[in-house]
């Protein structure tokens, strides 16, 4: 596995992958749907399924001394590696704004979406929305990323403007709490968010390895 | 003793059809793949590393079949094609520093005498590469893991006849020292000069799966050369 992961961080990779990472803060933007820092690191991951296709990187790893299914592993490896180091930035600033700039005015009088467990939730869904859409979708022809690609841009963005416009919807203001506020509710989507995540990359995962056993490179 | 079986391999395009594809690779021998292009002589060889789904059929190395036992397979079998070339902007150093890492045999010091004996400079990318050279890396790769077997899928197509001369020149000593070598060509004079065997695909159908003199003997007239033979073959088909 060790092996598999050096070889999509050090040969398949795009630098813009690792760049990207740096989207995750963003989450400090007042003003801002923060959700689209999530847009850009998964920019960042689709950069390199672009570079691996260009370097014939599928065909050359199909031909090291791996099983099939081990090719797509390593796709999803590197893809959650991104993702979670996206989501652990967030998280530490997330923590920053729910503490030390809890009472910071220019995030209270922010009518767009909070940073809080509601917010990392939902980041931790979109990146399985992502997983789910784009590399799964990538891994029924192991070349075709456009299709993939816009279908979840589309769903990602819808996603990110029910999560803004949520709160605004008589009820449910305890999504935006500010500071440790609805913590037990905000834990709870927080999980809930990170189940999904799971969920999502394990089925597009076993749905990917399936389909790429099927292909012909 | 055959070291590759080919069994029944079928597989079905909407305009291409590999029809029961069998033949065998002695062990310690050349064998020469023959047929025009878009014969079945690629889809074959892809057959043969599961990079395509086969309709039917059965590849088997060291008398395991492929299919359950890849991974142990692929340690022991070297793959090169002039015709791809793999992350053409890195280092060959690069590249090769991962490559290694995936193979229990890596031999370092097969690596460099191979890298100085093909003239290879670790620090150029495959890009700037010509294609005889891309072919010598993809050997590189394939002899410094110590492949028992190898296959190559037009390994001297776009080579200066010095450098073919060179490699068919490797292939021998290579054959020598026990490795069974799969030669997909076009190009028959090069089979001339090192084949023990002929494998002769044409139309997705094996024609002829023997020895070199074999199929002179059956398919060639008296002082026809092995191109002139499967010219006529063509021909015939053609016609």
């Amino acid at each position: 596995m060790n092996a598999l992961l050096k070889k999509e961080m050090r040969l398949s990779a795009s630098i813009l992958s690792y760049l990207f990472i740096s989207f995750a803060v963003m989450t400090l933007l007042p003003g801002y749907p923060i959700l689209c820092g999530v847009f850009f690191i998964t920019l960042g991951i689709f950069q390199s399924f672009q570079s691996a296709r260009e370097a014939n990187d599928i065909v050359f790893s199909a031909l090291l001394p791996i099983a099939k299914r081990d090719v797509v592993k390593g796709k999803y490896l590197f893809s959650i590696l991104i993702e979670l180091s996206g989501v652990f930035i967030m998280a530490v600033l997330t923590l920053v704004r729910m503490t030390l700039l809890s009472d910071s005015q220019i995030y209270r009088q922010n009518a767009l979406m909070n940073a809080n467990p509601f917010f990392l939730g939902m980041t931790l869904l979109l990146f399985g929305v992502f997983n789910l859409i784009f590399i799964g979708g990538f891994f029924k022809t192991a070349y075709k990323f456009s299709g993939p690609f816009v279908t979840y841009i589309i769903l990602a963005f819808l996603l990110v403007g029910v999560a803004e416009a949520l709160h605004h919807i008589p009820g449910l203001e305890a999504l935006n709490a500010f500071g440790f506020d609805h913590f037990g509710l905000q834990m709870l989507l927080l999980a809930g968010g990170a189940l999904m995540f799971i969920l999502l990359t394990w089925l597009s995962y076993n749905k990917a390895t399936v389909s790429f056993e099927k292909i012909d490179l | 003793m055959n070291i590759v079986e080919i069994k029944d391999v079928c597989k079905t395009y909407p305009a291409f059809k590999l029809k029961d594809v069998s033949f065998s690779l002695e062990s310690g021998k050349i064998t020469g793949f023959i047929g025009r292009n878009g014969a079945g002589k690629t889809t074959t060889i892809k057959s043969m590393l599961n990079l395509i789904h086969t309709d039917s059929g059965e590849v088997c190395y060291f008398g395991l079949p492929l299919s359950e036992h890849e991974t142990e397979i692929k340690q022991r079998i070297g793959y090169s094609t002039g015709t791809v070339s793999w992350y053409p902007r890195k280092t060959i150093r690069q590249i090769v520093d991962i490559t290694k890492t995936f193979y229990k045999n890596w031999d370092e010091e097969a690596y460099r005498r191979y890298m100085t004996l093909f003239g290879i400079d670790e620090n150029k990318k495959p890009i700037e590469l010509s294609e005889g050279m891309k072919v010598k890396f993809n050997l590189l790769l394939a002899l410094s893991h110590k492949a028992e077997v190898l296959i190559l899928d037009e390994p001297t197509s776009g080579l200066d006849p010095f450098s073919r001369d060179e490699l068919l020149e490797l292939f021998k000593t290579l054959r020598s020292h026990g490795v069974t070598i799969l030669f997909s060509t076009h190009i028959t004079s090069d089979l001339e000069k090192c084949a023990d065997n002929i494998v002769y695909i044409s139309n997705g159908e094996i024609r002829a799966n023997c020895t070199k003199e074999a199929f002179l003997k059956d398919h060639g007239k008296p002082g026809e050369t092995l191109e002139e033979v499967f010219l006529r073959l063509e021909r015939e088909v053609l016609s």
